[in-house]
């Protein structure tokens, strides 16, 4: 007897091995983000996040223009893909007849499959050469005076086109919460509002979407995490110039283009550095922060199911 | 009186019950109008890719290293394909056994407040920005000043960043696989006797099988496209590695192929970084196909 429980022990004790290390390594990650930004956090203080000139030469860093960026880049990709993503959602789960429910539902996940650079080149080739040719053309003609849609330069790069490709990169996540958040609505309910009179309308704007509501914000709350992290597709898509963008066509620059752009550079110079591992920080906390909600959210509304297209490829 | 057939408060408007039939159906038009947007990107990214990179898919494609001027102008992907395997097995190699005990772990010993930390831990990693991950990976592994390993740029540092980013899904997909299980599986074996280790060795991992290679696959599926992580630990190499460490230890990789192909100012390396899309699609959509037998076979067979 003694025997077989000294097994178990240490059957626990190498399983707890395997979890210390995964603590492990997601302490790491945060420490070693915190350690190498303290330099920067020390000097620059709290104005880091204001102040507008990144000039590494004379080592004056503030981080507004790449913050400016990225908010604009993923509050614009949220407004594109909550209303498809929605709409996807309902569609999948109310309206799909039952044998196209199962191929449509694998359309959506595969569009979470595609890795972020194949989304990169196909918004190169196809999404940027669209908006040269017919998008602002035709808002340079009918739109000049309005000040948000103004186009400066006609060349199809820029805000709009990054964040159209990241709209379609969280489409999948919000659709198949919504989808799953949907299914768990009682068919009683449902039906007691179609033996009322209601309209298939009715029943899902008053009995279906207020059951739902929760668990797509949670949806909604993880597409934006998910959006604002984002960086092959914006780096390609973005125009890559440190400006901060006043219009929808204008080019920009937001925190994931800029490292992954400058950060083998920067290494040489310890503050340089130091200054862009704290705008990784800073995507860090957005990231950790977003993600406690969403995912407290999720836990409670839909018991922490995964549905495939949570995993994308990044 | 006799003819008041309705109620008067209640609204009998012929326009009412209209709008109400016009509002319905242009619901489902909104409906199936955002499906139909959503899907089409799938449709159009393949079918741009094939049409564009089709000239280019051919045997030579994928069993020549990139040559010419600018390099990768002429022959394939070779270096690509070979780096993508050094990657995956030393991702996998890290991330697999730490995946699947702490998956193990959380099922079978943790107490409610342990799983639920845990999990949460996992959780978080996944939502962790990749570039962040790379970061992190270039401070670990990669950096040849201060702390850290001083692996250089290399296959080993840029597998064990994807690593990283693979274990979580590898520990949430073992943990709801192991969940997954008849709990009259895993009581009749501790009934008969056996320990826990017993009954993980014999049934649980037996029965579990099927749903822990899903989550493996996922995880492959995962860092096969990943690009931004790659950036700051492995980079690229257009030839085949020497090592895994140090100088020449750097691979090339299908997602840092094509990103930099796009970068260049090359029609060529356009429509190449398209075929090589096509070939990375390929992988992934063959990933997804064995995942789904696999999720049908242990639906109808184990569970």
């Amino acid at each position: 007897m003694f025997n077989l429980k000294y097994k178990d022990d240490l059957f626990k004790f190498i399983l707890s091995v395997f979890v210390f290390a995964v603590v492990v390594i997601f302490l790491i990650a945060v420490i070693v983000i915190i350690y190498y930004s303290y330099p920067s956090i020390s000097r620059y203080g709290i104005t880091f996040l204001w102040k507008k000139e990144w000039n590494p030469p004379a080592e004056i860093f503030g981080a507004l223009t790449f913050l400016a960026g990225t908010f604009l880049v993923t509050f614009l990709a949220l407004i594109f893909a909550v209303p498809l993503s929605l709409g996807t959602g309902i569609f999948l789960q109310e309206y799909c007849p039952l044998f196209l429910k199962g191929i449509f539902t694998v359309i959506i996940e595969m569009l979470a499959g595609i890795p972020s650079v194949v989304f990169g080149v196909w918004g190169v080739l196809t999404v940027v050469p669209w908006i040269r040719e017919s998008v602002e053309p035709f808002f340079s003609r009918h739109f000049s005076g309005v000040p948000f849609l103004k186009v400066e330069e006609n060349i199809g790069y820029g805000v709009l086109a990054a964040s159209i490709i990241v709209a379609f990169m969280i489409l999948p996540i919000i659709a198949s919460i919504t989808k799953d958040s949907l299914s768990s609505v009682p068919k009683l309910a449902k039906d007691g509002a179609l033996a009322m009179g209601a309209t298939k309308l009715d029943v899902i704007k008053d009995v279906s979407m207020p059951y739902a509501l929760n668990g797509i914000y949670g949806g909604i709350i993880l597409g934006f995490g998910r959006a604002i992290g984002e960086t092959i597709a914006t780096v390609l898509l973005i125009g890559n110039q440190a400006i901060i963008p006043k219009s929808l066509f204008s080019v920009g620059y937001t925190i994931s283009s800029m490292l992954a752009n400058t950060f083998t550079f920067a290494v040489i110079s310890p503050i340089y550095a130091s200054a862009e591992v704290e705008l990784a920080l800073i995507l860090l906390l957005i990231s950790l922060i977003v993600n406690i909600v969403g995912r407290n959210i999720l836990n409670r509304v839909i018991g922490g199911r995964f549905s495939r297209s949570q995993f994308g490829g990044g | 009186m006799e003819n008041q057939q309705y109620d008067q408060s209640f609204p009998v408007d012929k326009g009412y019950l209209i709008r109400k039939k016009i509002y319905n159906n242009l619901a489902f038009l909104f409906a199936i109008g955002a499906f139909l947007i959503g899907a089409f990107p799938v449709f159009h990214i393949i079918y741009k890719a094939i049409a564009i990179g089709y000239k280019y898919l051919n045997w030579n494609f994928i069993s020549t290293l990139p040559t010419g001027f600018p390099i990768g102008a002429e022959g394939g992907i070779l270096n690509a394909i070979i780096g993508d395997v050094y990657l995956v097995v030393i991702a996998s190699v890290l991330a697999i056994p730490l995946g699947i005990g702490t998956g193990l772990y959380l099922s079978l010993f943790g107490k409610k407040r342990t799983n639920y930390f845990l999990r949460l831990l996992n959780e978080l990693m996944i939502g962790i920005p990749s570039i962040v991950w790379g970061i992190v990976g270039f401070y670990i592994f990669s950096t040849n000043a201060g702390f850290g390993f001083h692996l250089g740029f290399s296959a080993l540092a840029g597998g064990l960043t994807l690593g990283f980013i693979m274990t979580p899904i590898v520990v949430l997909l073992t943990e709801q696989a192991v969940n997954q299980i008849p709990a009259s599986y895993i009581e009749g074996a501790l009934a008969l006797g056996a320990t826990k280790f017993q009954a993980t060795k014999s049934v649980i991992l037996k029965a579990a099988l099927g749903g822990i290679f899903i989550g493996i696959l996922l995880g492959v599926m995962n860092i096969i496209g990943q690009t931004a992580p790659l950036l700051f630990t492995n980079y690229y190499n257009t030839g085949l590695p020497t090592g895994v460490t140090g100088p020449g230890g750097a691979v090339g990789d299908m997602a840092m192929l094509i990103f930099i192909y796009i970068h260049e100012p090359s029609r060529i390396l356009h429509y190449k970084a398209e075929a090589a899309s096509v070939v990375l699609l390929l992988f992934i959509f063959l990933l997804d196909l064995g995942l789904r037998l696999i999720n049908y076979l242990v639906k109808k067979f184990i569970l």
